[in-house]
């Protein structure tokens, strides 16, 4: 049934030959950073030749499935399997006593076992590991097997978790940790200012919703256990299921599949050690493991849902003279990052505003509700829909329109974040200025074709620290290695998750070389293949890696330069390398092909291949006050403007305009980057008026698309796009990246809009018509 | 894989239909789902699953024309029909116009959602000779893309459309 593959390729390398991006931008001299090119897998995912974890699959593999916990706080009294195991077809029921490690994982601590061994603390932890000749087996087998519970207490609120009496979901108690930030005098500054707003804001659990549903496959020969799966970090991943199954490293190879989507909710362990643990128990045979949605909301972690008090003081003109925030960290049943979590949101408490004295307390406490951690924005994105509403409070309070407000405050190069940290090039205003300017905000119309129906406009800006920070080791490595076949094979374990990374490094190498794009190779995420490069998370890829990949080609490039040297006998500095050729400036008449280099090249012992790291440190904060030098390696600055109607009757909101601008340092490949910027506002819509994860005594009740609401085309309006290129000293061709800040920024400027259109404040969200509805008529 | 295994192999439903242009002749288990049926006994992995609940339109195919979820459906219920998947777009080493267009306007990143969204478009420009925006959205409105924010996807389709000439003057 498959199609001619040969005659594809042929109609690809055409495509990419003949047919340009219909990017409206391009940016500067370069040959191929900052070109909209197309992406290299587009061809492969547009016609579905490429393969995602459950393409993998094959009829005649084993299946396996996995058996929940029937409570979401409960003793295990005992695990009975002996009949799951008579079931005909069944190859392998698996406990926790089967797992030889230490059964336990977790990012930064590992506080999760694998398979249950004496408690379940929610409804998605494991139990069991059904592996059968098909899942239709395997799933029969889960329900023969007898799990004797002891039911406890549910924990199900923060005020639940908090209350002395309050059972323990884990031995250590039910707070994770907490985080503080103390900066100048906050009590006395709030006591002493002419005016102070102050507000309580709710965000709401979030699921991830990528299509791509967790699945893969593994398989052990004897001496290398191999799973595929998708994961944002494979190397940790690797580091996790060795520890958990008892193995060393080097037994262990991780493959990425094509990823079709992660937005954070990747970096948890998810179906990983299950399968390597069930590929262990059956050497030789090829097991898989796929999560039905219902199963993988249930299973996976989630945004933290965060209620944030917040209060802002400021000066009768306006000027920000203290912020006291709390922030309470619902954590749900395991830490995942949520300390890292944490520390971004008091990080980035006050955001891109100055404000000299602030105070701020984060508290993480567990409950039995599903385990929250990682997804896009990470704690920076709760803490802009409160500093944001706050802004809109305190200008609504001071008669001050909300524009001059933000401007009055926002820091400017030189000025320090909320951390201490100065902040060599802050463009903030840049991008605030450019919205204001495509919106025509003075000139805005409060006119509505009915009178029930309102319009807002809405603004926010936000900052965003990129990579991990806190002086946590962060670095990426590459490796670029030139073929006898003329081919330069871009090598790194950074992740495509459908964000564009192949182009990234790809488009970074051609450039640096001086080579057609067509030469590169990139290899992804395979760690038998590929150094380590970190998480792909954090805004961080192109930042770290894309400055790895430049290093490595940088180097490369001067072995081409030190062989056309020798061969030309010229000066090894007058040698330029442009479209594979090399030649002095000064005589281009003659020339080596890029053939003819690397003969010369493997003539004259030259490795042509070269590796790199790209390590550059951050300060840890201060425990006692959250101050450092250098909390991240730099910053990110965005700004959104939101035009909308509000129904008064019904309270449905009708988003009419919507403008985003990011100061990306330097658009490696524009289109993408529009891409990450609408992308990011298609979620942050979502998360400002309809996403929610609604749980009721433990359990989801919504796990599936059709009751968990997302953003359709009809959802998401024009989105347009500010790019504006500042260059970071720091980043590749002076990129910083775009990942996180566009949905960052949407929230704070969707909900600010509705604030203006209703004359009141959504405090809990997402901000639903019937919420909406009530806030107008409370 | 949710077939359920039948006696002597009694109960196989005899299935006669077109897929991509290919008649096909086979017993297979009736309570299997299109989207399995296609997956796992075909081999053709470009359609997917990912709400399997009928609401995001990832397993779209395209059965005498029209975009059905393929999650939804039994086997048995194509019996004599012709059900086009995205590996049936291409043709003599050409992509659709619809393909083309996704890859060059950036309509593509994660790429799950694709196949489905490029086969609603298909079917859409197929029987609308003008597709105005508003018919665009109530085409493409079955669809959940979480990476795009759909701009991208809206622009391929109305290229696409103008490019066959179909679009309204």
């Amino acid at each position: 049934m498959s199609q001619s593959t040969d005659a594809l390729d042929r109609a690809i390398a055409q495509l990419h030959a003949t047919s340009k991006s219909s990017s409206a931008y391009e940016t500067g001299p370069m040959k191929v950073v900052g070109k909209g090119a197309l992406r290299l897998d587009a061809v492969d995912k547009a016609t579905g030749r490429i393969k995602y974890g459950q393409d993998l699959f094959d009829k005649k593999y084993r299946f396996a499935k996995v058996l929940r916990a029937a409570y979401p706080h409960a003793e295990i009294r005992g695990i009975d399997v002996r009949a799951a195991k008579k079931v005909p077809g069944v190859l392998a029921v698996l406990t926790h006593k089967d797992v030889t490690g230490t059964n336990l994982h977790g990012l930064i601590r590992r506080d999760q076992e694998v398979l249950c061994s004496h408690k379940v603390r929610y409804l998605g932890d494991a139990i069991a590991v059904v592996v059968a000749r098909t899942e239709e087996v395997a799933t029969a087998a889960l329900a023969k097997i007898k799990v004797v519970y002891k039911p406890l207490p549910a924990v199900l609120t923060i005020e639940d978790a908090l209350r002395p009496d309050a059972p323990k979901i884990h031995a250590e108690g039910n707070v994770l940790g907490e985080k503080h930030l103390r900066k100048g005098d906050a009590p006395k500054a709030l006591r002493e200012a002419d005016v102070v707003v102050e507000d309580v804001i709710q965000t709401q659990t979030v699921d991830h919703a990528f299509l791509d549903l967790e699945a893969g496959r593994a398989r052990y020969d004897g001496k290398m256990l191999t799973i595929e799966v998708s994961g944002q970090w494979l190397h940790e991943e690797r580091r996790l299921i060795a520890l958990a199954l008892g193995l060393p490293l080097e037994k262990l190879r991780l493959i990425q599949p094509a990823t079709g989507g992660a937005f954070g909710g990747r970096e948890d362990i998810s179906i990983q050690i299950y399968l390597g643990l069930a590929a262990l128990k059956l050497k030789g045979q090829t097991v898989c493991l796929r999560y039905p949605r219902a199963e993988s909301m249930i299973a996976r972690h989630k945004r933290h849902p965060v209620r944030i008090h917040y209060k802002l003081g400021a000066k009768q003109d306006g000027t920000l003279v203290a912020a006291q925030v709390t922030f309470y960290v619902d954590k749900g049943a395991y830490a995942s990052t949520g300390i890292a979590v944490m520390r971004k949101a008091s990080s980035h408490a006050t955001g891109p505003y100055k404000v000299p004295n602030v105070w701020v307390d984060v508290i993480g406490v567990f409950t039995n509700n599903n385990p929250c951690g990682a997804m896009r924005g990470f704690g920076a994105t709760q803490t802009a829909i409160a500093y944001e509403g706050l802004m809109d409070r305190l200008a609504a309070r001071l008669g001050m329109d909300k524009v001059d407000l933000r401007m009055k405050n926002l820091i400017r190069s030189g000025d320090a974040v909320t951390t201490g940290q100065v902040v060599p090039l802050a463009t903030g205003v840049e991008c605030f200025e450019a919205v204001l300017k495509r919106i025509d905000w003075k000139n805005r119309s409060y006119e509505t074709p009915a009178p029930h129906l309102k319009r807002g406009y809405g603004v926010s800006v936000m900052c965003f620290g990129l990579g991990y920070g806190d002086g946590f080791p962060d670095a990426s490595r590459a490796k670029c290695r030139l073929t006898d076949d003329g081919i330069v094979e871009v090598c790194s374990s950074g992740i495509d998750v459908g964000q564009g990374l192949t182009n990234m490094v790809a488009q970074i190498a051609a450039e640096e070389i001086g080579v057609p794009l067509e030469k590169i190779r990139p290899v992804l995420a395979d760690t038998l293949l590929t150094p380590e490069s970190g998480s792909t998370s954090a805004t961080r890829q192109t930042y770290f890696t894309g400055s790895a990949v430049q290093l490595a080609a940088s180097e490369l490039k001067k072995q081409l330069q030190d062989i056309a040297s020798a061969h030309l006998k010229e000066l090894v500095y007058e040698i330029k390398i442009e479209n594979g050729e090399a030649y002095n400036a000064f005589r281009p008449e003659q020339r080596l092909t890029l053939k003819e280099l690397i003969r010369e090249g493997r003539k004259r012992g030259f490795s042509l291949e070269a590796t790199s790291v790209y390590k550059p440190p951050t300060m840890p904060e201060d425990t006692k006050t959250g101050q450092s030098m250098r909390a991240f390696v730099t910053y990110l600055f965005g700004s959104h403007a939101c035009q909308l109607l509000v129904d008064t009757e019904t309270g449905e909101v009708k988003v009419e305009r919507y403008i985003a601008c990011h100061d990306v340092g330097k658009a490696i490949n524009p289109d993408q980057v529009i891409g990450q910027i609408q992308g990011g506002v298609a979620q942050g819509i979502g998360m400002a008026l309809m996403e929610e994860v609604v749980m009721k005594d433990g359990k989801i009740l919504n796990a599936g698309f059709t009751d968990y609401i997302l953003p359709t085309i009809r959802d998401v309006p024009e989105i347009e796009c500010i790019i504006l290129e500042n260059p970071d000293p720091g980043g590749p061709f002076g990129a910083r990246g775009v990942g996180e800040p566009p949905l960052i920024a949407t929230g704070p400027a969707v909900l600010s809009a509705i604030q203006d259109a209703i004359g009141k404040p959504v405090r809990v969200l997402p901000a639903t018509p019937e919420r909406i509805w009530r806030t107008i008529n409370e | 894989m949710s077939a359920r295994k039948t006696k002597n192999g009694g109960g196989l439903w005899p299935l006669r239909c077109t897929i991509n242009g290919k008649k096909i002749s086979r017993r297979v288990q009736p309570n299997q789902t299109l989207l399995d049926f296609l997956r796992l006994e075909l081999g053709l992995t470009g359609t997917k699953g990912a709400c399997l609940e009928g609401e995001c339109g990832s397993c779209y195919v395209l059965v005498d024309g029209k975009p059905m979820n393929s999650c939804m459906m039994l086997v048995p219920q194509v019996q004599d029909r012709k059900v086009i998947t995205i590996e049936g777009l291409a043709k003599g080493g050409h992509l659709d116009i619809v393909q083309q267009k996704f890859v060059e306007c950036g309509a593509v990143q994660c790429g799950y959602c694709t196949p489905g969204l490029i086969l609603a478009a298909k079917a859409l420009l197929a029987t609308n000779r003008h597709p105005t925006r508003e018919e665009f959205l109530v085409g493409m409105e079955g669809n959940i893309c979480r990476c795009t924010g759909y701009n991208t996807v809206l622009r391929a389709c109305e290229l696409a459309a103008d490019e066959m000439g179909l679009k309204k003057k």
